[in-house]
């Protein structure tokens, strides 16, 4: 039975309703009824002013197919969603919007993803206020890393700061963000609906995220671990090669693995801890022995400055703010017992997944995966250190096993059959490609595949050489250009190597090739972006502007992609 | 004719020996140049080799061979002057491995250059006023040429014609000066037009030596034309000339054998002399054997036809007949080492070179010594075919300064102080460098010689010069087949020993024994040394008594 208003209105609306437009409402009617857990759909769009914006801000993929979920699930409910990416959205208009959404991962440490960067750098300005708008943050993030979701959490308190009202709450989401994310947009649909329930109540600020154990874990089986360098190569890199039973994975996926600390730098702070090894200790509700704790869970090593801080809080002493290792803390600042000890214990982050781009091909490989791994190498005053990952991978005996998880990235993939790509890979960069090229020999894929490597020396340097000689002779490789840094008195990079033949990368892109960036983020991409401006720019015959703008296109038809790190 | 080699084709269809060369350089993939480019590089006077001691872990790594160049400089005679020699040294240090290498036939190989330093290198040596061309590949070789101006007053006038002959049999191509010197591209291919070589060179590789008797530290009769200089009462009066000599043989290929030169006439003028040289090599280029290079040498051209033959074709082309031999002795096969005055009262000192092989190391500074003399501007460089070099044509003022130099770098230590039988020993370079080794040469033998010198002094045989010659293949580049004891790789760490060699070269040795491994060698030679030093005739060289016990037949 309905409410004497409802009924009211209900009867008016059938009143003034024609023929076709009582069967629509019938059909509509029982189509809700038919699955009614559904939130009320919207009848008329007068409790709703204008239109909604669903913004997302993604490094690989994720966000974006939700976006575009919601989107289509608004449109079914009649409410018209406008999708746009954060580096696609006009900043101005903001003030114009009445119903913004806003799904944005994290990355690097806590950074929003590269495409989102000038939308949170803008909403970080002051001097603007944003009363009119109601907005919701979904923010998609990894429990894995220390800070989680951190610029979800940052874009929502900052358009609350701005005067923004939230319609919903901050939703948190682990790796699997499925079901959470799905009720998040539920509950804004409602919200959009007026519905009266929840209409006026109070919202808390955010809605914690469940904690998943959402990746698939493989076991990974070392079957060979070479060197790539040639003697005399001030430089390590390793081609390592790993069977995996069922692992799935697409060309542009990269490999999460969590490293663990040497158990020597562990054993060595238990002892200055003074708590014994197996002591069972609770961490972020989950039980470890200490030692496993240590050695699997918790960065020990060349802490961030925010732990630092925290730390020396604890022992109540002061410590400049320069990053450094859990055991020379230890050392220089001692804990004044177990007790304090267990006390930095908890305040302690976990070790922080490292990601490689996978070299090999499901189609070419099956099996296996491959990685193409450099050993980071650094001085700390004079003496030779290596990256924790990097070394712990490069020095991994064949018939090793580890843990692993694939790292999906739907924003790094190769396109159809019949397009021509242009890949820019130096160094490690080149390890989705080997990926791409093997994929595309396996597939018989008919487009163009064109190649700009580089590394220090053509001898000693030169990365999977007398595989590119093959694919190259093949035919598979159409076109290949090298550019070996230090052969000669003048420094070379991949960039110069562009310019040289700029004309033919212009009449590539022309012809609807795909650029494909990987590798060092600074100043490589960097120095690849401007390079490509300036080709599009001379060859194009554009002014400056013409030329970003070509280049705005290219990243909106997803023809310019970036993998960097 | 059965059909022509693959070479053939390459050369004629080189574009007067420019292939593809300037294309194969730009590749940017490989360190190599295409299989075609590489015999015609060779007519440019170069290799390319790959480090063959890194074949396998490269493979692993997905490298491709570590290819690089060897690059064989043009010297007449073996000469340069201390300017040029600094400028090698430096260049050597710039681009290629670093070590200069004396080669056999009296000039300098720098190894390792990549694709990317030929040029440079090229054109530094350029600067120098030295070049490369035509010291490989199907054309006539380094001209070499006795090298002790103390051996004649008139060694200076038999030395230029080292210097003519091969400015003489030069290819008329400029490919050289526009790939590597960048020349402007010729506009009319007339200008290059050549009449000896014409388009397709000759069959195979040609080597022409000058002796000046006594000494026979050439090797004529291993070449295939052999000039052997008449000298009566301090006068050149022409030369006896010797043809069809070579050395190479192929492991179980019958029709391969050494052979040394056979001496068809004398020719007393200049011009007459040039003349019939040149003719030589038209009859070679006519009639050489273009479908079997194993079979191409002048040495096969002369035997097939026959000697008489060969001497009316030879009369024919030239159109003057050739003079009766004159008489000549060869006594001697080797280096003066240490300090020797020549007539013109200047003086020369000989520096043992162990294998060619000038470098630093440990033991010696050899490379160092070297740039420090040529610094002081007053020697001369001249190479010997026992890959020894002579600091030569020094003043009497200036002796003194350069023994110093000698003597403060510990050489006069060396060369006096090594061996006897070191000394007169050579190898060759084989691996890592050469591509056709089968065993060790120049980075083994030293280590044998160590090991042979206490059984000659259990014989006492210490002071004896017996020749030692080893290769790593049977092509006989450091003329194993002429030593008293050669040794000739088979397969890595054998080698088949020959016995029976003179001491003048004119008289080839055979096998006595084949795939010997070291400890077979010493065993064998301790036997026959203990023979030697109780049974020998005073005076009996180790060759002629080899032959006399007929432990070869
Ligand atoms: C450097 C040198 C040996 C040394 O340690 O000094 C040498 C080194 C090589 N010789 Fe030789 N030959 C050298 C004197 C000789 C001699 C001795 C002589 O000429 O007095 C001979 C034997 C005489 C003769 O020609 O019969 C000699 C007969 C060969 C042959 C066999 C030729 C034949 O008739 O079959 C080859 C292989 C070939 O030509 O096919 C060869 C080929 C080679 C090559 C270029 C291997 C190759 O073809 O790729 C070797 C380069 C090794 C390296 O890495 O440097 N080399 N070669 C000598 C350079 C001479 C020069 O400055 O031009
Ligand atoms: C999407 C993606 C793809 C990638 N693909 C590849 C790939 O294909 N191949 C590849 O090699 N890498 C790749 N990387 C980089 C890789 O994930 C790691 O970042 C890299 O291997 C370094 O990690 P690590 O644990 O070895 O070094 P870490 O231990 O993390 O050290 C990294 C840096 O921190 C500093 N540091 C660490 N410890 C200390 C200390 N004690 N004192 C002072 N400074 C210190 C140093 O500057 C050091 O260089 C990729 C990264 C991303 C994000
Ligand atoms: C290099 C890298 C760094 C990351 N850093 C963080 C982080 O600091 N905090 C976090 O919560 N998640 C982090 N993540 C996890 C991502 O936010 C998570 O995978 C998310 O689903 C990616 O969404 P997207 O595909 O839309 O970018 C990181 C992922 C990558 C690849
Ligand atoms: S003799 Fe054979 S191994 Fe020695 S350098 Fe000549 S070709 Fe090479």
């Amino acid at each position: 039975m309905l409410l004497q208003n409802k009924l009211k209105t209900f009867l008016e609306l059938i009143g003034a309703s024609t023929n076709e437009e009582l069967i629509w409402m019938n059909g509509y009617l029982s189509g809700i009824v038919s699955k009614n857990h559904e939130p009320k759909p919207v009848v008329s769009g007068n409790q709703l002013a204008g239109k909604i914006t669903i913004a997302y801000g993604t490094e690989t993929g994720h966000s974006k197919k939700l976006a575009a979920e919601f989107a289509a699930k608004a449109k079914k409910h009649g409410i018209q969603a406008k999708l746009v990416s954060l580096d696609q959205y006009k900043t101005t208009d903001l003030s114009k919007e009445n119903y913004f959404l806003t799904i944005i991962s994290t990355h690097g440490e806590g950074e929003p993803p590269a495409a989102a960067k000038k939308f949170y750098d803008h909403i970080h300005q002051n001097g603007f206020r944003l009363e009119k708008l109601k907005y919701g943050v979904l923010a998609l993030g990894d429990t894995a890393y220390p800070l989680f979701c951190k610029a979800g959490e940052d874009v929502d308190s900052q358009l609350h700061k701005l005067g923004g009202q939230r319609i919903v709450a901050l939703q948190k989401c682990d790796v699997d963000y499925e079901t959470e994310a799905g009720d998040w947009f539920n509950e804004v649909l409602s919200k959009l609906s007026g519905n009266a329930e929840t209409a006026g109540r109070t919202l808390p600020a955010t809605i914690p995220a469940k904690r998943t154990s959402g990746k698939t874990i493989y076991k990974g089986r070392v079957l060979s671990n070479i060197n790539l360098n040639d003697r005399g190569s001030d430089k390590q890199t390793h081609h390592i090669e790993i069977a995996a039973e069922g692992v799935s994975y697409l060309p542009g996926d990269s490999l999460g693995v969590v490293p663990g600390n040497p158990t020597g730098v562990t054993e060595a702070v238990i002892a200055l801890g003074g708590v014994p090894h197996d002591k069972v200790i609770t961490y972020r509700n989950e039980s470890f022995s200490l030692f496993n704790l240590l050695k699997k869970k918790l960065n020990i090593q060349h802490l961030p400055g925010r732990v630092i801080q925290q730390y020396s809080a604890i022992v109540q002493q002061d410590i400049p703010s320069t990053r450094m290792g859990l055991y020379d803390l230890l050392k220089i600042y001692p804990v004044n017992g177990p007790a304090q000890f267990e006390e930095v214990i908890s305040i302690l982050e976990p070790i922080t997944p490292r990601l490689y781009s996978i070299s090999s091909s499901p189609d070419a490989h099956e099996g296996e995966v491959h990685l193409t791994v450099a050993r980071d190498t650094f001085t700390v005053n004079e003496e030779l250190k290596h990256g924790l990952c990097s070394d712990y991978l490069c020095c991994l005996p064949v018939d090793s096993v580890f843990d692993f998880y694939i790292h999906k990235n739907d924003q790094f993939r190769l396109p159809d059959d019949d397009t021509s790509i242009i890949m820019i890979g130096p160094g490690t960069g080149v390890a989705p490609f080997r990926s791409f090229i093997t994929h595309r020999d396996a597939t018989g894929a008919s487009g163009r595949n064109w190649l700009f490597f580089g590394d220090r020396h053509f001898t000693s340097d030169f990365l999977y050489q007398t595989e590119m000689q093959n694919w190259v002779q093949t035919g598979v490789l159409t076109k290949i250009n090298l550019a070996f840094s230090r052969d000669q008195s003048e420094k070379i990079y991949v960039q110069h190597k562009m310019l040289e033949h700029g004309a033919e990368i212009y009449d590539w892109l022309s012809s609807g090739a795909r650029v494909y960036v990987c590798g060092a983020k600074e100043p490589m991409s960097t120095d690849v972006e401007h390079t490509l401006l300036a080709i599009i720019k001379q060859h194009g015959k554009h002014n400056i502007g013409q030329a970003e703008a070509y280049l705005e296109e290219l990243k909106a038809e997803g023809r310019y992609l970036k993998d960097v790190y | 004719m059965s059909n022509p080699s693959p070479i053939e084709k390459i050369k004629k269809e080189s574009d007067g020996l420019r292939g593809t060369i300037t294309g194969s350089l730009k590749e940017e993939i490989t360190g190599s140049i295409s299989d075609d480019d590489q015999a015609v590089i060779k007519f440019h006077g170069m290799y390319q080799q790959d480090d063959r001691d890194r074949r396998d872990e490269r493979a692993e790594k997905k490298l491709e061979r570590l290819y690089s160049f060897m690059i064989r400089l043009r010297l007449p005679g073996g000469f340069l002057t201390s300017d040029q020699w600094i400028a090698t040294h430096h260049i050597a240090g710039d681009y290629s491995t670093g070590v200069i290498k004396i080669t056999t036939r009296q000039t300098v190989q720098l190894h390792g250059l990549l694709k990317s330093k030929i040029k440079p290198t090229i054109q530094a040596f350029s600067q120098a006023k030295l070049d490369s061309i035509a010291t490989c590949g199907d054309i006539n070789r380094n001209v070499v040429c006795s090298s002790h101006p103390k051996q004649s007053p008139v060694h200076e006038e038999v030395f230029r014609y080292a210097d003519r002959i091969s400015t003489m049999l030069m290819p008329k191509t400029r490919a050289y000066y526009e790939i590597w010197l960048d020349e402007e591209k010729i506009a009319d291919k007339k200008d290059e037009e050549d009449p000896l070589y014409q388009d397709h060179y000759l069959p195979r590789k040609f080597k022409i030596a000058i002796a000046i008797p006594p000494n026979n530290d050439v090797d004529v009769f291993a070449n295939d034309i052999g000039l052997i200089a008449v000298i009566e009462k301090g006068e050149l009066k022409g030369f006896n000339i010797a043809v069809g000599g070579g050395l190479s043989t192929t492991h179980g290929n019958p029709a391969t054998y050494a052979r040394l030169g056979t001496v068809i006439g004398f020719t007393g003028s200049e011009e007459k002399t040039l003349k019939a040289i040149y003719e030589i090599l038209t009859i070679q280029r006519d009639h050489g054997n273009r479908s079997d290079r194993k079979l191409a040498r002048l040495k096969y051209t002369l035997d097939q036809y026959g000697v008489d033959w060969f001497r009316e074709e030879l009369e024919r082309r030239i159109g003057f007949p050739l003079e009766k031999p004159k008489p000549y002795q060869f006594t001697e096969r080797t280096d003066y080492f240490g300090w020797q005055k020549s007539d013109d009262g200047s003086w020369h000192y000989t520096v043992f070179v162990e294998n060619g092989r000038v470098l630093d190391d440990e033991k010696l500074s050899l490379k160092t010594a070297l740039l420090e003399a040529a610094k002081t501007g007053k020697v001369n460089f001249r190479f010997t075919c026992n890959q020894n070099v002579i600091l030569a044509d020094i003043k009497e003022d200036d002796k003194q300064q350069i023994n110093n130099i000698l003597e403060q770098f510990n050489i006069l230590k060396h060369t006096e102080g090594s061996s006897v039988i070191r000394k007169n020993s050579m190898a060759c370079v084989a691996l890592n460098t050469c591509p056709l080794a089968l065993a060790e040469g120049q980075r083994y033998l030293p280590e044998l010689i160590t090991k042979i010198e206490p059984l000659l002094q259990k014989h006492n045989l210490s002071n004896d010069d017996i020749i030692i010659r080893m290769t790593g293949c049977p092509n006989g580049c450091a003329r194993p087949y002429v030593a008293e004891i050669g040794f000739v790789g088979t397969a890595y760490g054998r080698y088949n020993m020959h016995l029976g060699g003179d001491h003048e070269g004119e008289r080839l040795n055979k096998i006595y024994k084949e795939q010997l491994d070291e400890a077979a060698i010493l065993e064998e030679l301790d036997g026959l040394f203990s023979v030697y030093s109780l049974e020998r005739r005073t005076g009996e060289s180790f060759g002629d008594f080899s032959v006399r016990k007929q432990w070869i037949n």
